[in-house]
């Protein structure tokens, strides 16, 4: 009997882990507006330290201190932006300065 | 729209898009591991639902700004 009805227990105990993943995600607003999702987002990343902390104390050995990087990827992409467009827009005048210099130094060999 | 409320809607656009594909990544392994004995299309479907639904509240977040909202009236010919 036990035989009969492990099956069903098993596809059972895994309907209950998808079901509570899928719900879990739904509850905490991850799979709905933009709004609702960088609340979530806020709200883990508030979370974090906290909960590493405990796990920290309950193992006994202490994480090293993360560096702190001053990169900022949204600088370092607008000052990419900014030169890629200032140099496209200077290219004109710095393509026949050069011309005009490589003329100049042509006719000066010839003289 | 102006320049700062475009800035913060791609701004929460692309938060939502790291949240969503991560939700999206997690339930695929999840549901691939539960039902699918591990085998990678769920996880890569899962990823990209999650993608789907931040492109399409992206979508409809830029467009909000000039959605029409009018009531619609049905006339009849007599």
């Amino acid at each position: 009997m036990a035989a009969k009805i492990l099956p069903v227990v098993k596809f059972a105990t895994k309907v209950t882990i998808a079901g509570g993943a899928l719900y879990v995600a739904y509850d905490s607003g991850l799979l709905g507006d933009s709004k609702e999702g960088s609340v979530t987002l806020g709200r883990a990343k508030a979370a974090i330290p906290p909960a590493v902390e405990e796990w920290m104390k309950y193992f006994g050995f202490e994480l090293p201190a993360t560096p702190k990087i001053e990169f900022s990827p949204l600088d370092a992409w607008n000052s990419g932006v900014q030169k890629s467009i200032h140099a496209l827009s200077v290219t004109p005048s710095t393509v026949s300065d050069y011309t005009k210099q490589g003329l100049q130094y042509v006719k000066d060999l010839t003289k | 729209m102006s320049e700062k409320e475009l800035g913060q809607k791609w701004d929460r656009c692309l938060a939502d898009c790291a949240v969503k594909f991560g939700t999206g990544l997690g339930l695929g392994i999840v549901f691939s591991v539960v039902f699918f004995k591990r085998r990678t299309w769920p996880i890569v479907f899962g990823t990209g639902l999650g993608l789907g639904m931040a492109y399409s509240n992206c979508q409809n977040d830029l467009r909000s700004r000039y959605v029409l909202h009018s009531k619609y009236f049905s006339f009849e010919q007599k």
